[in-house]
Order: structure tokens, then sequence, then C-alpha cells
């Protein structure tokens, strides 16, 4: 029996059992489409995320702690790994080791962490925050997605740069109407001299409280972009960035974490962590061992990397597990139409043996038939997924938009999931089509021509 | 038609068992039978006799328990199921009372059926079924399905199936069971052309000794799986 004749054969019974054929490839057509738009999100969060990533230079940048330093971190009982052997107690982030730092080939710009809280009033409404000191080099760099107004020009101008997300929850909706207006920034200090007069009755009656605030006015020069994907904090983790020159007059509690004052217990003055940006990802190890000869602790993304790369990896497994239900349930659909088909078609069987079918002939006949089906049901379970997916990104989108996330993609079809998704499906029909097509080979033209 | 032409069929001591429950029932027992080639031979007797199992046997359908079979110097009895379908499809054709025709398929497909497994090609074969289809004076019936035909129009067409490969042997097992007198009369006469203008060798089973007595060579008689006469009425 010819290739072509086995095929007309299966894609004429299907035709004649059209009902049942449609309902089984559509049980097909559900468990591909599901596997197409499960795995299509896997990826697309993947894209997205490695794209935020790279686009943010976070993958260029290495965080320096002073030698012995515990990596800042919100939660103090987990912290963070990468604590390295050589680290001194004693290296202290001064200056001096700033501008060592800087000195690293490969090292594109060092600045130290600096940051205040502060409460950030514009119009009326107030936000406490986080200011973050930035230098220019990096403001200006493409670390900082500016998407209305525009960097400072120098360490010195007066002005800062706040995120679009801090705008929107001091109600300020347009952020580019927002360019140039001023925003209020309000810091706390200590009186040093009022604290040694301190005594319990003036504290609780308010008065001679050692608590100073000041309030300082800047115009607002850039509104950064909220991303979905970590955009805003890609930075500085700040809603508030402010330049070297005009921090310096802000006048500050000394500190910005309770760390902070054990080093200056310790009499280790120095900053709490210095950011350092790298012209190339290439650099990256050898900038770290030269920093920890200098006695210094890092801390870099790029190591976590491979690890979120690992939990994409699960999340595509949990992901495709989901989908295997679907297309366990599509399969044991195929067998059991393979089945009843050869119940039905049972004298017939018989007499395309007595006319001289071989085993083979027959086998190839309903293996053929049901991998149709699969094929069919894999083709149109591409469309289903494709569709879906796009279904829900438009409503996620449309969501999301009302937020202020800008559109996302959040599924990706690389070619090779729909030629994926159309192979596996021949594979798992072909599969569920074993069984039923043995069956047929191995029934006897005899009892088959006595059956009715 | 010369009796020392040489043989197409040998039987020898043909024996076929049944196990019912836990009762040995032999439905053929020990039957033996030379066949000449270009002969018709009538095969008769009541049913139960063990008529259709001798030519399921001899047709390659079905496997004997005991005995040899040799067609055309071949041991069909010793062939494996791959053998038995190449041996069903070319040397030995077959026609049944119930017609056997598959019902979705036009009296065309129908005779196409044997070539298709042959893996003769698409023109060759449409060719060819439809030349068989004149043979049997249906060509202008082609395109219908089964149902549309008449019982001996579809038995036409399944004599034309059966001798679509080219056999030399064609096996008729009760041909006209389920057919009206005259038209069981056409359909005899049809085999008996074929048997003489093709010198096509003919094994009919028919419980109606009467039918075939104008045209059968000889008429073996079968009762209780056993050969218990054979005449020769020419």
């Amino acid at each position: 029996m010819r290739f072509a004749d086995a095929v007309e054969f299966a894609l004429a019974s299907l035709r004649k059992r059209r009902l049942r054929t449609f309902l089984t490839a559509s049980g097909v057509t559900i468990g591909i489409g599901a596997l197409v738009s499960m795995i299509s999100f896997g990826k697309g969060m993947q894209k997205n995320v490695t794209q935020a990533f790279k686009a943010s230079d976070l993958f260029t940048t290495i965080m320096v702690m002073p030698g012995g330093a515990e990596v800042p971190s919100a939660d103090p009982d987990r912290q963070r790994p990468s604590m390295k052997a050589t680290d001194r107690p004693d290296a202290v982030l001064d200056d001096a080791s700033v501008a060592a730092i800087s000195k690293i080939p490969g090292v594109q710009t060092a600045y130290p962490d600096i940051g205040f809280p502060a409460m950030v009033g514009f119009a009326g409404k107030e936000e406490f925050r986080l200011v973050q000191v930035v230098p220019f080099v990096v403001a200006a760099s493409s670390a900082l997605k500016i998407k209305w107004g525009r960097a400072y020009g120098s360490d010195d101008e007066e002005g800062v740069v706040v995120s679009r997300s801090l705008l929107r929850r001091l109600g300020a909706a347009d952020p580019a109407a927002a360019v140039g207006k001023t925003i209020r920034i309000t810091s706390v200090s200590i009186d040093i001299g009022r604290l040694a007069t301190l005594n319990l009755g003036s504290l609780l009656s308010g008065e001679a409280s050692p608590v100073a605030q000041a309030t300082y006015e800047f115009p607002i020069l850039g509104v950064t972009e909220v991303s979905a994907f970590g955009g805003e904090a890609n930075l500085t983790e700040s809603a508030v960035m402010i330049p070297p020159g005009p921090a310096k007059r802000i006048k500050r509690l000394p500190f910005s974490s309770v760390w902070d004052l054990f080093r200056m217990r310790d009499g280790r003055m120095g900053y709490s962590a210095v950011t350092v940006k790298l012209g190339s990802l290439r650099d990256l190890n050898s900038v770290r061992s030269r920093i920890h000869d200098l006695g210094f602790a890092t801390f870099a993304l790029a190591d976590q990397f491979e690890e979120i790369t690992r939990a994409f990896y699960f999340m595509d497994m949990i992901l495709a597990a989901v989908g295997m239900i679907a297309i366990v349930v599509a399969a044991l659909g195929i067998v059991n139409t393979m089945v009843m088909s050869i119940l039905e078609r049972y004298r017939e069987i018989g007499v395309m043996k007595a006319v001289g079918a071989g085993d083979g002939d027959i086998r190839r006949i309903f293996f053929f038939e049901s991998g149709a089906i699969g094929l069919a049901g894999g083709l149109a379970g591409c469309v289903l997924g494709w569709a879906t997916s796009l279904l829900i990104n438009r409503v996620v989108n449309f969501y999301l938009a009302r937020q202020g996330v800008p559109f996302i993609d959040y599924f990706a079809f690389p070619l090779w999931i729909f030629l994926g998704a159309i192979g596996f499906s021949l594979l798992v029909s072909l599969v569920s089509g074993i069984y039923p097509a043995r069956r047929a080979a191995r029934v006897d033209p005899v009892v088959a021509l006595r059956h009715d | 038609m010369s009796t020392n032409a040489p043989l197409l069929v040998e039987a020898k001591g043909l024996t076929k068992t049944y196990l019912v429950g836990d009762v040995r029932v032999a439905a053929l027992d020990g039957v033996t039978l030379a066949v000449p080639e270009g002969r018709f031979v009538a095969v008769t007797g009541a049913s139960g006799s063990g008529k259709s199992t001798l030519l399921n046997l001899l047709g390659g359908l079905d496997t004997p328990s005991e005995g040899t079979i040799e067609v055309g110097g071949a041991l069909v009895s010793a062939m494996d199921r791959e053998a038995l379908a190449r041996y069903r499809r070319f040397a030995a054709g077959m026609i049944f009372q119930s017609f056997n025709l598959v019902a979705a398929r036009t009296a065309l497909e129908n005779v196409e059926l044997p070539l298709i497994f042959a893996g003769v090609d698409r023109k060759e074969r449409k060719h060819r079924a439809a030349e068989l289809l004149d043979q049997v004076g249906l060509a202008q019936r082609a395109n219908h399905r089964p149902p549309e035909l008449s019982g001996g129009e579809q038995q036409r067409v399944a004599v034309a199936r059966a001798l679509a490969n080219g056999p030399r042997l064609l096996l008729a097992d009760e041909p006209t069971g389920n057919l009206d007198s005259r038209t069981a009369r056409e359909i005899v006469g049809l085999l008996a052309g074929l048997n003489r203008e093709k010198a096509l060798t003919v094994i009919m089973v028919s419980h109606e000794e009467s039918l075939v007595r104008e045209y059968a060579h000889e008429i073996v008689r079968l009762k209780d799986g056993r050969i218990v006469a054979t005449e020769s009425p020419a």
C-alpha cells in the first residue's frame, strides 16, 4: 500500500465521522492551546525580565560594601550571600577607597550610596521616601530612564529627578506637566546641643526637642518611567534623585540605617556602600577580584541572574506540566476514538484483509488516522493558544495601563514554540495510535466477516 | 476440459478444530481434495457440514489445525500472516454470501481495494477497475455505492474485486445465498463464463446442488466435516 493511499484512507474515514473527529481534535486543540499559551507566557516573562535587567545596566553594576559588613538588606535575618574570605573588617569605604576603585581598569564610575529619609511634598500631598544622592555621570547615563524632562546637567545643578509612581502617589497624574514645578524635601536632623540637655519632661512636652526639621525646595527636572519589570528600581531603589551639590546643603542625619550607627561606634566612618558601574560585563570578574584585594565585599546582580534563570526554568516546567494535563486528557480521547473506530469498522477491517490487506496496511491506516487528528489539533491549538494569549495580553494591559504601566507583551512566541507544539501534538497522537493500530491489525478476518 | 491438467489446489488431510468450552469440535476432519487448473468445483452440504471452513482455509483467511494446502506450488498452510495476506491479494480471490463490499466506497473504489493493497498507482488501478466492472457488466454503475445497487449487482462488483489482481483461483462462499433464483442463476452463469473463457479455477460452495449441476465439473459433498461423495456430473 502506498503512503498517499494510506493517508487518503485515513482522511476518508475521518471525514465520514466528522463530528467525532472534530470533537477529538478539539480536545487536542485545547491541550496544545493551553501548552502553547503557558510556554509563551513563561518565555514572555523571561524575555521581559531579562530585557529589563539588561536595559537597566544592572548586570554591569557591582555593589561594594565595607569589609565585614553584611550587604544592606531589608530583612536583617536574611543576609544576602557573597561574603568573601578576603574581606577585611578594617577596610573602610572612604573617599580614598572610592577613588581607588574608580581607577580599576574596566570601571566606568564609582560613587558612594548616600541616601537619607525625607518627607517629600508636592502640591499639598506628602510621602515618606528615601532621597538618593546620585552623581551627574550616573544620572545622565542610560541607567536612568528619564521619559519626561531631563537629567540634571552637573553635580551642582539645583533640581531633582523623581519617578512617575511617586508623582502619581502625590496626586500628579500628568508627569509632563510636573516638570519644572517645585517639590519640597523635608529632612530631619538631631541637634546635638539639645540632645545633651535633654530630659524626659521637656521631651514629652514637645519643647526643646533635639529633632529639627528643615524644608528645601527644588524644581523637578525630569521624571522616570515606571516599568512593570523593575525598571523603576533599576538604579537606586529610590523615587527621588538629587545631585551631590545641593544634597550637601540639606541638614540631615549622617546615617540612614542602624548599621551605620554600629560602624560609627567602632570608629570606622565611611560610606555604607559604593556603587560601581562597569563599561562591559566582561570586566565583572576582574574588577571584583581587584575590589576584593582592597578588602571589600561585593555583590553583583549578575550572580543572581543564574538563579533567576533557574527559577524561570522551574516556572516553565510547572507551566508545561499544567499544559501536559490537558494533553494527556486529549491523548486518552484519541485512544478512545480510535478504539471505537475499530469496533465500528470491524467488518470493514475483515473485508480489507480478505481482499489482501496485510497487518502493516491496516496498522498504517489507523496510525495515520490518529496522526491526522493530532496534526489538525496541533495546528488549531497553535492558533487557539496564540489567540488566547493575545486576548489575555490585551485585557491585562488594559487594566495595567490604568495604573500607568506601559504596554508590555507578556507572551513571547518564538517560532520553535509553534513548531514544537505541532511536532509534539503529532508525536502524542501517534503514540496514542499505537495501541489501536496494533489492535486493528490483529483482527481475525474470519471472525470479522461473520460480524454484523 | 482435460482432466490431466496440472493440479492448482492440493489439500491433504485438512482438519480444523475449535475449542468450544472444554470440548474439541472438528469443523473439518481430514479432508483431502485435488483440483486441477481450470476446473469448476462445487462443494455442497448441509449447513454446519464444514463448507465455509474449507473455503476459508483454501482462501488463506484461516489456518488448518492439521494437514497441508498447496496452491500453484506454494505451501499455503505454512505461510505466516504477511505471506497469507499476499496470497489473498494475488493468488486467491474470494466472494461471499453477504457480498462484503465497503458501503462508503463506490463500486469502482471497491474493485480498486486489492489494487491499492498491491501498490498499483492511481491511474493504472482506475483503468483496471473500470475494465473489470465492464467485464461483469456494470460499467454504467461504477460510481454508485453498494446501497444503491441490487443484490445481483453487488455480487458482480464483488466478483470484479476478487479478480482485480488476476488470481488463477476464485473461491465463492454461498454467492447466491442472498439472491432470488433468477439472479442466482445469473451469478452462477457469470462464474461459469469466467471459468470457461479465462480458464479461471472456481471452487464454489452452495447448499443448492441443483443450481451448480449445470456448470460444475465436479461436485464434492461434505457431511460433518468429511467428504462423503465426489461426483462428476458432466
